[in-house]
């Protein structure tokens, strides 16, 4: 090694210990509040997936225990089955409007602002608690649908996958 | 007594991915330095050095699980992504880094000229090779950050870098003989 080398090998030790070692205190403090906030919308985020199944649940716990008694004696009084009304909602592109027949329970709830969307696995006999008539020995068997939820997380109506 | 030994880096990195704030904070504050003052040497600016600790220290906040001990040490880990971080800054600031000044402060002096040493104080020494590590071209300059500022061996260089052992010895050979190029030519225009 030279004399140049060996200057310039002094200078870089000396310029490696020059100046700030550690980033201001403010870059902590920024990133701390970055963390809290992540955290708290994962939380939500867990809060809101949990509490949004949780609404489905209610939701059609609530009208499979209401239906039989609005539609079962109309099922059984007369053969012609009237189709539940339906319910047009615009699809979150905004482009193309999605028809969902209405829950019986719907039009007691506010109008729908802020629409979500599941897809779920109902039992056939759900069917026939929203107003449609089955074939009774399939009533176990299940069926793809999709439900609507309100911006409170309510269902609003229903379409069948198949 | 004993004291509890404290967490290794990947610990910290398993608790981090669990949203555990203090191990968060524990790993910031062991490996901020070393982040700093990689962003500030490959920089030159206190604000952009700011902004690429933060930077990184995000990333680890999202993705702390992808980290994988097979592939490096914890501080190529975060000197790769600050790496990133700083060639971007630099790639936004290009117009405005000077490359070369002639007419500027020398980048550097001939040892041995005592004289002329003697007119500089050692904050100015440290200023003018400061710029002239700045006026390297980014290939050569992160050599020099890595292995003569940070104190990296060539391996972990390397790492960081993606390339041969080899790659890093040469460019920093040539890295060197540019350093002392400018400083010849600079105590030429002093003469």
């Amino acid at each position: 090694m030279n004399e140049n080398d060996q200057e310039l090998l002094e200078g870089l030790r000396s310029l490696a210990n020059d100046g700030p070692r550690e980033a201001p205190a403010r870059v902590e403090e920024r990133l701390v509040n970055e963390f809290r906030r992540r955290a708290r919308v994962r939380r939500n985020t867990i809060w809101a997936s949990g509490g949004a199944v949780a609404a489905i649940a209610a939701s059609l716990a609530v009208m499979m225990w209401l239906a039989p008694r609005q539609y079962a004696p109309a099922r059984e009084q007369t053969a012609v089955v009237e189709l539940p009304p339906m319910i047009e909602v615009p699809s979150p592109s905004g482009e193309i409007a999605m028809n969902f027949y209405a829950l019986p329970e719907a039009s007691e709830l506010p109008p729908v602002e802020n629409a979500t969307v599941v897809r779920v696995e109902l039992p056939m006999s759900t069917l026939r608690s929203i107003g449609f008539q089955i074939n009774e020995e399939r009533a176990n068997e299940a069926v793809e649908a999709d439900v609507l939820l309100g911006q409170d997380g309510l269902a609003r109506g229903v379409r069948f996958v198949e | 007594m004993l004291e509890s030994p404290s967490p290794s880096d990947h610990d910290l990195l398993r608790l981090i991915a669990n949203r555990d704030e203090s191990a968060f904070l524990t790993f910031y504050r062991r490996h901020q330095g070393l982040v700093y003052r990689f962003a500030l040497q490959m920089s030159g600016k206190t604000e952009h050095a700011e902004e690429v600790t933060q930077d990184v220290f995000m990333v680890v906040m999202g993705s702390a699980k992808q980290y994988d001990p097979a592939r490096g040490s914890v501080a190529a880990y975060l000197i790769g992504i600050a790496r990133n971080f700083v060639l971007r800054s630099l790639e936004r600031d290009r117009p405005y880094v000077v490359l070369d000044d002639p007419d500027g402060e020398p980048a550097w002096r001939l040892a041995g000229e005592q004289d002329a040493l003697d007119d500089l104080t050692r904050q100015e020494r440290i200023e003018s090779l400061k710029k002239a590590v700045l006026a390297l071209p980014p290939a050569y300059r992160e050599v020099v950050v890595l292995c003569d500022l940070q104190e990296l061996d060539y391996a972990e260089a390397a790492n960081v870098l993606g390339c041969a052992i080899g790659t890093i010895r040469s460019r920093l050979h040539r890295a060197r003989a540019l350093l002392i190029e400018k400083m010849r030519t600079n105590e030429r225009c002093v003469v």
